[in-house]
């Protein structure tokens, strides 16, 4: 692993000071782009069952985050530093320190913090700390339709840190692979830089993209992802996630599986309505993920608008959940076990 | 006169932007060869394609248009369009026209990307966009199709302009 590490680095560091020299046409300004987002959610037992991230505050009006990402790009080489503020993009979504206990408290509210540079037109080396590129649904909530998100991503990496090439063959063939750290979500490795990564994208038609993903290590798991869209008409859009997941042998057994559809059609200029339907099963093992227990499984329907006005989207949703046994975590508003949880969020997002 | 004023509808009520240049003093085959070159940089993916008429050719490309101003400017979406050229006796003309907007949005790692691959011809653009954001577009249509007539008129005429470099004005320190 060593040698591939320093064979990685070499080459990393040869194209770097083999193009250093590039002289650029002109400087593109830097660019600041981001997110507000706020919401009210109700859960029709009066309190918390959902479990999934984010929209977590149950019968109260509150803040998701405030997120500020600045790019530039000069010549061949770029940085993006993305900065998040708010409950969304800070505990809910990133570590606050690197791990050292002194540093417990300081928050580096980072949600993406690398560089790259284009070596060809084709060619493109990235490193630092980056969004994952597992899965369909995202942190930003600009990213994604529903406002709530599934099982799949809560469960899935956020962000992963290391280093990574991507050759496109073609504007519908494209491969990445990378050299990550050990654990996913944390600044710094625990230990070691030794999780692999990969991904191949395909386009087959216009509108319709898949990206096969693959994230592996010894600390980390073993991830496979699949998630595609497919803009079908104008009005039309199908998504589709699926993944599969088995922790590492020293993290447990079991895993989770899982798979979501994601209709979406326009009725208007400005209104877009969608729906969410997902099944999580959790493995049977010692591995917890967040969602009913082990060996067991739940089905979500989620129901989302879109309104949109400029660059201001309303997200009014409906989601109910159900889970395989009453014992799997959700209650009444008694306290009794129930299959069942539903709930309605309203959000309001704004881009820039 | 507002740049998107430079693009005319054709008898098929799509938007072009079509100049036919004459009393061209290069050779027609001359031109011909000049315009191909000019082509070729226009679409590294893709190569000009002989047209049906004699020293004619087509090719697709496109270019990035952007949304807000100082910081916040950032590439809203792409247009697409197809460049017909056509050299005659002493004369040529050229059309880009079939233009089509492809949206852009941000992705997870904070850059501006395709939001579906789907295009929409310009010409329908009201379905989706307000006033202010069509006139936008349609000036930045506008101005890139003048600057490549100009960068193709000086391929055709090989009179690319040369900045002279300024004088550099010496002082004396020696006098007061």
């Amino acid at each position: 692993m060593k040698k591939r590490l320093l064979l990685l680095l070499s080459v990393f560091t040869f194209t770097l000071s083999a193009f250093a020299q590039d002289t650029t046409k002109s400087d593109p300004p830097l660019v600041i782009s981001g997110s507000v987002d706020t919401y009210y959610k109700y859960d029709f037992s009066q309190h918390n069952n959902i479990p999934t991230s984010f929209a977590s505050d149950q019968n109260s009006v509150s803040i998701g985050m405030i997120d500020l990402a600045l790019k530039k790009k000069v010549g061949k080489a770029a940085f993006v530093g993305e900065l998040s503020f708010g409950p969304r993009g800070q505990y809910q979504s990133i570590p606050n320190g690197d791990g050292n206990t002194t540093n417990a408290n300081n928050s580096f509210h980072i949600q993406n913090l690398y560089v790259s540079y284009d070596v060809t037109d084709k060619f493109n080396l990235t490193g630092g700390y980056m969004a994952t590129f597992v899965g369909y649904e995202v942190i930003s909530p600009v990213g994604n339709f529903n406002y709530s998100t599934s099982y799949l991503f809560t469960n899935g990496p956020f962000q992963n840190a290391g280093f990574k090439a991507t050759y496109a063959f073609s504007s519908k063939v494209s491969l990445m692979a990378g050299i990550f750290n050990d654990s996913w979500n944390l600044y710094k490795s625990v230990d070691k830089v030794n999780t692999f990564g990969a991904q191949l994208m395909v386009s087959p038609v216009t509108g319709w993209t898949a990206y096969l993903n693959v994230l592996t290590g010894k600390l980390s798991g073993t991830e496979f992802d699949l998630t595609t869209s497919y803009q079908i008409t104008e009005a039309f859009k199908l998504g589709l996630n699926a993944a599969d997941y088995k922790p590492a042998a020293v993290a447990g057994t079991g895993g989770f599986t899982g798979v979501a559809l994601y209709p979406q059609v326009g009725v208007s200029k400005t209104v877009t309505l969608g729906l969410r339907g997902e099944y999580f099963k959790t493995k049977t093992g010692s591995f917890v993920p967040l969602g009913p227990p082990p060996g067991s499984s739940v089905f979500a329907a989620t129901l989302t608008a879109n309104v949109k006005a400029g660059p201001l989207t309303l997200i009014p949703e409906f989601r109910l959940d159900s889970n395989k046994n009453n014992t799997d975590g959700f209650t009444t508003k008694g306290g009794g076990l129930t299959k069942q949880a539903s709930q309605f969020v309203v959000a309001a997002v704004y881009a820039f | 006169m507002a740049q998107k004023d430079s693009l005319q509808m054709d008898e098929n009520n799509t938007y072009v932007y079509y100049k036919v240049v004459n009393q061209v003093a290069v050779p027609e085959t001359e031109v011909y060869r000049r315009a191909w070159d000019f082509a070729r940089n226009l679409n590294r993916n893709s190569r000009p394609e002989k047209g049906q008429a004699e020293h004619a050719f087509n090719i697709s490309g496109s270019f990035l248009v952007y949304s807000g101003t100082s910081l916040m400017r950032k590439e809203s979406g792409a247009v697409s369009y197809l460049f017909n050229f056509q050299a005659a006796d002493g004369k040529y003309r050229f059309k880009f026209g079939n233009f089509k907007f492809i949206p852009y949005k941000r992705d997870r790692y904070g850059n501006m990307v395709p939001a579906s691959g789907l295009s929409t011809p310009i010409e329908k653009l009201a379905d989706a966009y307000t006033q202010k954001e069509r006139d936008a577009y349609f000036d930045q249509i506008a101005a890139n199709c003048i600057y490549l007539d100009k960068q193709l008129k000086q391929a055709i005429y090989g009179t690319e302009i040369k900045k002279v470099p300024a004088k550099a004005i010496k002082v004396n320190t020696d006098k007061w």
